[in-house]
């Protein structure tokens, strides 16, 4: 198969099974393609090569012995460099962490290597997953592989994520999401972001962020391939006290193609009117689309998303400095000023406001419930701008001015807040090139009418099979 | 009730006393490289503390069952 390289987690699963090509080959293209364009991309920290070509030739003995296979076996992957990996250094994205190599995996690294995936390296991220543009000073920018004149922003916190999966350096990824990190540069990048119900899928062994509000999932190029990864991953972990019992059901099962009289509710207000002309256009003619196919489309607001911002701001940085106050004493000239800066912030919110946010956050929950009781999905910009320029700082939004970092998290952290499911998927490009994303947020636990939904669109429009010309 | 905020603006004093009270000893500088950062977070919590929450139960977890 030419360019193995774009070919999806599913289509390389098949290919490997029917011993079309081997695990061998399939690692060493994703490598090639890593060392030809990484240099520019910056999307990984850590690169896996030994590692991998390792574990691949086993994944080819194992098939030619006809041993059981799982459903990802000899398939690459990379990993947010947030997950723990036994033996080979998780920084964080930090240099305070440069050296520290956990002893074990984190559980979800575990249960993608039981399933038979391979790992190409650790990617790169904002310092300890603070912040959406996708900026590291210790690791370097990741770029956005859309625009090969122009650096722009990737958008984060899973930075090289976005960047590797977009641009054919790895098939699929996981990122981790507390304000949209996994979203955010899946909209930017023009791929597929899942940020699962809270309690999907088990945190042990990720660093956190927001204990309360971080979540993991895969970033893939297709939502096939996400169903894949998340099939793979989710389920019940006792090292996590969040970790839900719900049994997981087969989500590639799910995605039957068939949208016929599934109501979407289609966010008006706060999301729509607040989007850029060209993000709102994208994402109504998305809506038109599913409609067409058979979908119940209406309009809902959320009222109470507008309180979202100072919400956030109260739990996560709360959180967030509970977590690092005792390095920000030892090491804080180590860290990267802005997260320095973040994290001092959240030194003067109080615990009273910590609660308060905490009861604006179950409003939140309550108003997407609701919106939920009567309809399958809710339909939104994942973000209201296309990727910007590394040095943009100020949008202009469909309701006013807005600085870039505030307008990147403005339309995800609701539902880190609620903990509703959601994800992303390219909706259409501007006239530049650059892809718009929408997201699909679903009822709690409800991941496969949420896949369903995405899946149906992508057999629908072919925004995710464009790809990206790289310098 | 919550500690009332009458306004947005903070002077270094006051910066140095909030962050002795969180346990940092910050220089000067350092304070006033973070007080519009302070300010525009105060604006938010002052937002925060005029929400209605009525007796709505603070979130801690979502229900994972």
């Amino acid at each position: 198969m030419a360019d193995l390289f774009w070919a999806s987690m599913t289509e390389l699963a098949g290919l490997i099974a029917t011993k079309a090509v081997s695990p061998v080959e399939v690692v060493r293209v994703h490598l090639d393609r890593i060392a030809a364009h990484d240099e520019g991309l910056r999307s990984y920290v850590t690169i896996c090569a030994d590692g991998a070509m390792a574990t691949a030739r086993e994944a080819e003995a194992a098939l030619m012995a006809g041993r059981p296979l799982g459903p990802l076996h000899g398939v690459p992957y990379g990993l947010k460099d947030l997950y723990d990996t036994a033996g080979i250094a998780t920084t964080g994205g930090s240099k305070i962490f440069a050296d520290r190599v956990p002893s074990t995996d984190a559980t979800v690294t575990r249960r993608l290597a039981d399933a038979g995936a391979i790992l190409l390296g650790k990617l790169n991220m904002v310092e300890f997953a603070y912040g959406p543009e996708g900026l590291n000073p210790h690791y370097g920018h990741a770029r956005n592989p859309w625009d090969a004149a122009t650096h722009r922003l990737t958008g984060g916190s899973s930075s090289g994520s976005g960047a590797a999966v977009a641009a054919g350096l790895a098939p699929g990824a996981l990122g981790s999401d507390t304000g949209g990190s996994i979203r955010i540069p899946a909209s930017l990048c023009g791929i597929t972001g899942l940020k699962p119900t809270y309690g999907r899928v088990s945190r042990a062994g990720v660093l956190p962020l927001a204990w309360s509000m971080d979540h993991v999932g895969p970033m893939t190029r297709t939502v096939a391939d996400a169903a894949v990864m998340l099939t793979a991953m989710a389920g019940y972990d006792p090292a996590d006290a969040s970790s839900s019992v719900l049994p997981v059901p087969d989500y590639r099962g799910a995605l039957t193609g068939d949208v016929k009289g599934l109501r979407i509710g289609l966010l008006r207000g706060f999301f729509l009117d607040g989007a850029t002309s060209k993000v709102r256009d994208a994402v109504e003619a998305a809506a038109r689309t599913l409609a067409s196919a058979g979908a119940v489309v209406d309009e809902v607001s959320l009222a109470q998303v507008t309180n979202a911002s100072a919400a956030s701001l109260a739990i996560v940085g709360s959180e967030a400095l509970a977590y690092h106050a005792e390095t920000l004493r030892a090491r804080a000239a180590d860290y990267d000023p802005e997260v320095a800066r973040r994290l001092r912030v959240a030194a003067f919110v109080g615990g009273a406001h910590y609660v308060r946010a905490q009861q604006v956050r179950a409003l939140i929950r309550q108003d997407v419930d609701a919106a939920l009781a009567r309809r399958d999905v809710l339909l939104a910009p994942t973000t209201p701008i296309v990727a910007p320029a590394l040095d943009e700082r100020q949008v202009t939004l469909g309701d006013g001015p807005s600085a870039v970092r505030a307008a990147l998290i403005r339309f995800t952290q609701p539902f880190n807040l609620s903990g509703h499911p959601a994800c992303s998927v390219p909706c259409g490009f501007t006239a530049g090139g650059l892809p718009v994303g929408m997201q699909f947020v679903g009822r709690p636990f409800d991941e496969a009418t949420v896949l369903r939904a995405a899946d149906a669109f992508q057999r629908l429009t072919d925004f995710h099979a464009r790809r990206p010309v790289l310098a | 009730m919550l500690p009332a905020m009458t306004s947005h603006s903070i002077d270094l004093d006051t910066l140095r006393h909030g962050a002795r009270l969180a346990g940092f000893s910050w220089s000067d500088a350092e304070l006033e490289e973070i007080r519009p950062q302070v300010e525009a977070a105060l604006r938010l919590l002052r937002a925060l503390e005029a929400i209605p929450v009525g007796d709505v139960e603070p979130t801690t977890h979502y229900r994972t069952v």
